[in-house]
C-alpha cells in the first residue's frame, strides 16, 4: 500500500511534522544520534525536505562468495574444465542467456531479475588483491585498497550528503560491532544487532538513577557535548529501535526469512530518517573451502530469499521505489576447484545492485576463464570503487570523487 | 584528610600557549589532570605524590622514568605453542597442503602412506597454529594490560599503546603472537625515544614486514604496500608526496625481509640503482628514504599532532600544530622534550584540554582499575572480550590505519557497552562466566558430533546428522585428501591442551573501606568522594543527587557508619552508575 502523504525526505511523515509543529519533540522519531540537535529547527527541516528519500542498503556477504557458482558462465566449456565436480550443471541453472545462469537456489533474486530490477556486475575487484578475509574486507570498507583510511566509505558518503552532521540517524549498522565501512567523521552510526537487547545491563533498583545520567548539563567542551548527546540519544535510540521492532508487522509473517534485513525493514516502516544501512551477513557459510555444494546452495538460498522478501516488504510498506540494495563480498574464489570439493580464496567477484530504480541486466566484462591471473584467479575488470561511485553519484546524488578521493567511471545502471 | 581541590581548569586564554604554567598554578587537581592524560589516572595517593613534587619534577618523573624502579614488570610466560617446524608458516591452507603433497611433509608433519585423508594431519597442523597464535595473543594482550595497570612508568605504557595504534599491524594477518610480542617490546623501548629511530625499527620489524608484504617487494617487481603506508599513515599524511615517490620508495625497500624473528636484507633482491625520491636522487635504501622523510617539515607536524591528539585533546588549531612540530623538529625527533613541553604547558591545563579527551577502551579499562584501587586486571570479565565490546581489540587494530580514536570511540552501542563492562567489573557474573578460550563455537559443534560417534563426513555436514538417514550419511563419507572443517576443531583442541589457562578471578577491591577512608559520614559525602576520586569532569547536579538518592534508598539510611557492614553491593552499583555517566568517558 503506497504512502501518499509523505511530506518531506528523511522519513519525516505527516504525524511527525504535526508533532514538531505543536512544539513538543521530547520523544520523537527525529531524535538525533550523536552530534545532532534534538530539536530540529525550521531551517534544518526545510533542508531535510530538499533531500531525496533515497535509501541505500548494503548487504555484505562476508566469507568470500564464489561468484562463478552464483552467476554461472555455463556457456564457457572452460568453466566445467576448472570445475568438473562442483560446477553447476546446465540443467540446474536458472538461465539468463546462452552464456550465464543463476545458481539454482537463487529463485528469489532471479524473480527480481526477471522483473528488470537486478543489475549484475561481474569481474569486480581491485589491483594487487589481498587473499585475507580481514585485509580485503578492510579495503572494501575503507574503499582504500592496499592503503588505509580511518573512516569508512559510507561514513564518508554521509559526510558528503550532510557535511554539517545535522541529520540524525543517518547511518544504521545492523551488527554486533561497528563495521569499519560506516565509521564517519560527522555522523554517529546507530549500531545494533538485536533490538530486544540494545539496552543497558542494569539491576532493577538502578533504573531510576540511570535515567538521571543524561540529565541536562552545561558541557565543558566539544568532547563532553558529544558524549552527553550520545548518552541521551543512546537511550532514545534504543527505545526507538525497540518500539520500531515491536510495531514491525513483517515479523509476524512466517513465510518471510529476511536474515538481518528484517531490522532494516522495521526501521524503514517506522519512518527512520536513515539513508544508509549496512548489514554484514552473520555466520556466513560462504567460505566454502570444503564440500562446497551443500553450504553454498544453502547460503545462496537464504540470501536470495531474504533479498526477495525484503523487497516484498518494501512494496507492502510503500517504499520500494526509494530503496536500492547493494550486495558484495570481500573477494571471489579460486577458479579451479580444490581436492576437498571446494574453492579457495580468490579475486574478482560478482556484485548485485537491486531496486525499482535499477535497469536490470548484466554489467561489467565477465573475466576470462582462460587467461587466469595470480595463480588460477579471475582478472578484475571493474574496480569496486566504480560501483561505489555509481551508487554514491547515480543513486544518492553525492560527489563520489570527494568520497573516494578520485574520480571513477560510473556504470549506467539507474533509470533516469 | 586534606582539603579536596575540585575541578580547576586553567583560563580559556591558556589555549594554544605552550609556555609552562607558573609553579603557583600547580595543585592537586592539575596533578590529577596530568596523570589522567600522561598515564591511566590513579588513586588519590598517587596524585598527591605528583602534586607534592611540584610541576617540573612531576612532569620529569613521568617523562624521564628510566631511573624509577619498575618491580612489577614480568616477562610474558609463553605456553610453548611454537616450534621451529612452524617457521615459514604457509600463507594459506592450500599452500600448506600443496607443500605436503609435493614434498611428503609440511610444518613437520608427514603425509600418511595409505588410507583416507592422508594429508589430514597437515591440515590439522595448519589450523593448530592459527588457533594457537590467536589464543596466545589473547593472553599476550591481557599480559600487556596488566603491565599498563602495574607499571611505575605510566607514560611509557601510554605511548607504547599510541605507537601500537599508529604503526598498526594485526595478529589476524601476522598470525604469530611472537612477532606481536616483539612489537610490544619495540613500542615500550621506543615509547619516548627518537621517532626516526623508531620508524626505522618498525620498518625492520618482522610483524610489519609481513603485514605490509615485504616478502613481495623485490627488485624488478616492487610492492608498494609498505612504501605507501610509511608516508601516508606513519610519517607525513596523504597529499605530501607523489605516486612516483611511492614507487621509488618501494624500490628503496626492496630486498628487506625477515627470517623467523630476525630482520634480513637480501642484496640480490635489493634494487641498488638510483632513485629520485621527494626531490632527491641517490642509491637510496630503506634507511635513507626514512632519513629523507624526516627531513620534510610536514613530518614533524604530522607526528607531533598525532601525539598531541592521543594525549591531550581531539581538536587542535593549525597554529598549535605548527608550534608542536617546531618543538619536535628542534629536538631532532626526540619525543621527551616535546612531551615535557606539552605536559607543562598552559595549553595542557587550559579549559579546552580539561575533559577534551575521550578515553580509548583499553585506557578506559585500565583507568577503571586505578580508580578502584585494583592492581591486577581481573580474569572475569575477560579483558579482551570487554575491550572488544567497547570497540578496541588489542593487537588486532581494524586496519593499517589503526583506531580512529576521538569521537569514533563512542557510538550509542559502544557507550552502552562501556556501562555494561563497568557492571561486569563491579558485579562480575562469577557463576555464569564461561572461558571463551575453551569454547570453540561452530568448531565445537563438530567436536560434539565426533564424540557422539559420527564419522567425519557426517559430522561436517551442515545439517544436524541426528536428523539424517544412514543412507545420506554414507553418501557424505568419501575419499578426500583432508577435511579442513574438522581441522578447525582438532587444531583448537590441540592448542587448548597446551595453552596456559588465564586466571579467572574477580577484581579485588573494597569500596566500603574506600569511602570510610575517604571520611564519608553520609551517603552524600560518599557519593561526592567517589565522584571526586573517579571523574575528571563534574557531573550534573541532578545526576549527583540521583546517585545520593539511590544510595540512601539502598542502604535504608543516609548514615554511612550505620550501613558500614552491608554497604558494599550498593556502593558497587553506585560506582557502576558513575562509570556509566557521560563524564566518566572523558579525561
Amino acid at each position: 500500500m503506497p504512502r501518499t502523504t509523505r511530506l518531506t525526505g528523511c522519513g519525516v511523515s505527516r504525524r511527525d511534522m504535526i508533532r514538531i509543529g505543536a512544539g513538543g519533540v521530547g520523544f520523537g522519531l527525529l531524535g538525533g544520534i550523536g552530534p545532532v540537535p534534538f530539536v530540529l529547527n525550521r531551517a534544518s527541516l526545510e533542508a531535510a525536505a530538499q533531500q531525496s528519500n533515497k535509501i541505500l542498503v548494503v548487504f555484505e556477504w562476508f566469507g568470500g562468495n564464489d561468484g562463478l557458482n552464483t552467476i554461472v558462465p555455463y556457456g564457457d566449456p572452460m568453466y566445467y574444465k576448472h570445475r568438473p565436480t562442483i560446477g553447476i550443471k546446465e540443467r540446474d541453472l536458472l538461465k539468463i542467456d546462452a552464456q550465464f545462469g543463476w545458481h539454482k537456489s537463487m529463485r528469489g533474486m532471479k524473480q527480481l531479475y526477471d522483473q528488470g530490477k537486478v543489475a549484475i556486475v561481474q569481474g569486480v575487484g581491485y589491483d594487487q588483491p589481498s587473499f585475507s578475509h580481514f585485509t580485503s574486507v578492510s579495503f572494501w570498507h575503507t574503499a582504500a585498497p592496499n592503503s588505509g583510511n580511518e573512516y569508512g566509505w559510507l561514513g564518508r558518503t554521509a559526510s558528503a550528503l550532510d557535511p554539517t552532521g545535522t541529520r540524525g540517524n543517518m547511518i544504521v549498522n545492523i551488527s554486533d560491532s561497528q563495521t569499519l565501512a560506516v565509521k564517519g567523521e560527522n555522523h554517529v552510526p546507530l549500531v545494533f544487532i538485536d533490538p530486544t537487547r540494545f539496552q543497558r545491563g542494569v539491576f532493577a533498583q538502578e533504573k531510576a538513577a540511570l535515567d538521571a545520567l543524561g540529565a541536562p548539563h552545561e558541557p565543558v567542551g566539544d568532547a563532553h557535548k558529544y558524549v552527553l548527546e550520545v548518552t541521551r540519544s543512546a537511550a532514545q535510540a534504543s527505545e526507538l529501535v525497540r518500539a520500531a521492532w515491536s510495531q514491525y508487522r513483517g515479523k509476524d509473517n512466517p513465510d518471510l526469512r529476511l536474515l538481518d534485513l528484517d531490522k532494516v525493514a522495521a526501521l524503514i516502516e517506522a519512518d527512520f530518517p536513515t539513508k544508509l544501512y549496512y548489514v554484514p551477513l552473520r555466520n556466513s557459510l560462504f567460505d566454502t573451502h570444503v564440500n562446497q555444494a551443500s553450504p553454498h546452495d544453502r547460503q545462496l538460498e537464504y540470501c536470495a530469499d531474504a533479498v526477495a522478501g525484503f523487497f516484498q516488504e518494501m512494496e507492502r510498506i510503500g517504499r520500494a521505489d526509494e530503496v536500492v540494495m547493494y550486495i558484495h563480498s570481500e573477494f571471489g574464489r579460486r577458479v579451479p576447484e580444490n581436492t576437498s570439493l571446494g574453492t579457495d580464496h580468490g579475486t574478482a567477484q560478482v556484485n548485485f545492485v537491486i531496486g525499482n530504480g535499477v535497469k536490470g541486466g548484466l554489467y561489467g566484462t565477465p573475466p576470462s576463464l582462460t587467461n587466469l591471473v595470480l595463480g588460477d584467479n579471475l582478472e578484475t575488470t571493474t574496480d569496486f570503487r566504480q560501483v561505489y561511485a555509481t551508487l554514491i553519484e547515480g543513486w544518492l546524488g553525492a560527489d563520489a570523487a570527494k568520497v573516494l578521493g578520485q574520480k571513477f567511471e560510473t556504470l549506467k545502471i539507474f533509470r533516469a | 584528610m586534606a582539603t579536596r581541590i575540585g575541578w580547576s581548569p586553567g583560563p580559556a586564554n591558556w589555549k594554544d600557549d605552550l609556555a609552562p604554567i607558573a609553579s603557583a598554578d600547580w595543585n592537586y587537581d592539575r596533578a590529577a589532570h596530568l596523570l589522567a592524560h600522561a598515564g591511566f589516572g590513579g588513586a588519590p595517593a598517587d596524585i598527591q605524590k605528583l602534586a607534592d613534587l611540584g610541576l617540573e619534577r612531576a612532569v620529569r618523573s613521568l617523562v624521564h622514568y628510566e631511573s624509577i624502579p619498575n618491580p612489577k614488570m614480568q616477562p610474558f610466560v609463553e605456553s610453548g605453542l611454537w616450534d621451529s617446524t612452524l617457521n615459514g608458516f604457509p600463507e594459506s591452507r592450500p599452500e600448506a597442503t600443496d607443500r605436503a603433497l609435493k614434498s611428503g611433509a609440511s610444518m613437520g608433519v608427514d603425509v600418511k602412506p595409505t588410507g583416507n585423508r592422508p594429508v589430514q594431519a597437515v591440515s590439522d597442523r595448519f589450523f593448530y597454529w592459527l588457533r594457537a597464535t590467536m589464543l596466545e595473543t589473547r593472553r599476550l594482550g591481557y599480559w600487556w594490560a596488566n603491565r599498563m595497570a602495574q607499571t611505575s612508568h605510566p607514560l611509557e605504557q601510554k605511548m607504547a599503546l599510541l605507537w601500537h595504534g599508529h604503526f598498526a599491524t594485526h595478529e589476524n594477518k601476522v598470525r604469530d603472537y611472537r612477532k606481536m610480542m616483539q612489537q610490544i617490546d619495540l613500542f615500550e623501548r621506543g615509547a619516548t625515544g627518537n621517532l626516526r629511530d623508531l620508524t626505522v625499527k618498525v620498518a625492520q620489524n618482522p610483524a610489519m614486514l609481513y603485514f605490509l608484504d615485504a616478502q613481495y617487494n623485490v627488485k624488478g617487481a616492487p610492492n608498494e604496500n609498505f612504501a605507501r603506508e610509511v608516508m601516508e599513515l606513519f610519517t607525513m599524511g596523504v597529499g605530501n608526496y607523489s605516486e612516483s615517490d611511492v614507487r621509488e620508495c618501494a624500490r628503496a625497500f626492496t630486498g628487506w625481509y625477515f627470517d623467523n624473528l630476525a630482520f634480513k636484507v637480501n642484496p640480490e633482491k635489493h634494487d641498488g640503482a638510483a632513485k629520485t625520491f621527494l626531490g632527491r636522487t641517490g642509491n637510496f635504501d630503506g634507511v635513507d628514504v626514512i632519513e629523507i622523510i624526516f627531513e620534510q617539515p610536514v613530518t614533524a607536524e604530522y607526528l607531533a599532532a598525532k601525539i598531541y591528539r592521543f594525549l591531550v585533546r581531539d581538536e587542535l588549531s593549525p597554529d598549535l600544530r605548527k608550534k608542536l612540530g617546531a618543538v619536535l623538529r628542534a629536538s631532532n625527533f626526540d619525543v621527551k622534550p616535546l612531551l615535557t613541553v606539552i605536559l607543562s604547558s598552559k595549553d595542557f591545563y587550559s579549559q579546552a584540554s580539561y575533559g577534551g579527551h575521550i578515553k580509548g577502551p583499553v585506557e578506559h579499562l585500565i583507568t577503571m582499575m586505578k580508580h578502584l584501587g585494583v592492581d591486577e586486571v581481573p580474569g572475569v570479565p575477560d579483558f579482551n572480550q570487554s575491550t572488544i565490546a567497547m570497540g578496541q581489540h588489542l593487537l588486532n587494530p581494524p586496519s593499517v590505519a589503526g583506531w580512529a580514536g576521538g569521537k569514533a570511540w563512542i557510538t550509542p552501542g559502544l557507550l552502552i557497552a562501556r556501562g555494561n563492562v563497568a557492571r561486569e567489573v563491579l558485579v562480575p557474573d562469577m557463576t555464569g562466566f564461561r572461558d571463551w578460550n575453551f569454547v570453540a563455537g561452530s568448531d565445537g559443534v563438530l567436536g560434539s558430533r565426533l564424540r557422539d560417534g559420527y564419522d567425519i563426513g557426517a559430522a561436517t555436514a551442515v545439517s544436524d546428522p541426528s536428523r539424517m538417514s544412514t543412507f545420506d550419511m554414507v553418501a557424505l563419507e568419501r575419499d578426500e585428501q583432508f577435511n579442513t572443517r574438522i581441522s578447525g576443531y582438532i587444531g583448537w583442541q590441540q592448542a587448548a591442551r597446551k595453552l596456559i589457562p588465564t586466571p579467572r578471578h574477580a577484581a579485588r577491591f573494597d569500596l566500603s573501606q574506600m569511602v570510610l577512608q575517604g571520611e564519608a559520614k553520609t551517603t552524600g559525602e560518599a557519593v561526592d568522594y567517589l565522584l571526586w576520586r573517579m571523574l575528571r569532569v563534574p557531573t550534573a547536579k541532578a545526576t549527583r543527587d540521583a546517585l545520593v538518592e539511590f544510595l540512601t534508598r539502598e542502604l535504608g539510611t543516609d548514615d554511612i557508619g550505620r550501613a558500614a557492614t552491608y554497604m558494599e553491593d550498593a556502593l558497587r552499583m553506585t560506582v557502576h552508575l558513575i562509570m556509566s555517566t557521560p563524564e566518566y568517558q572523558l579525561a
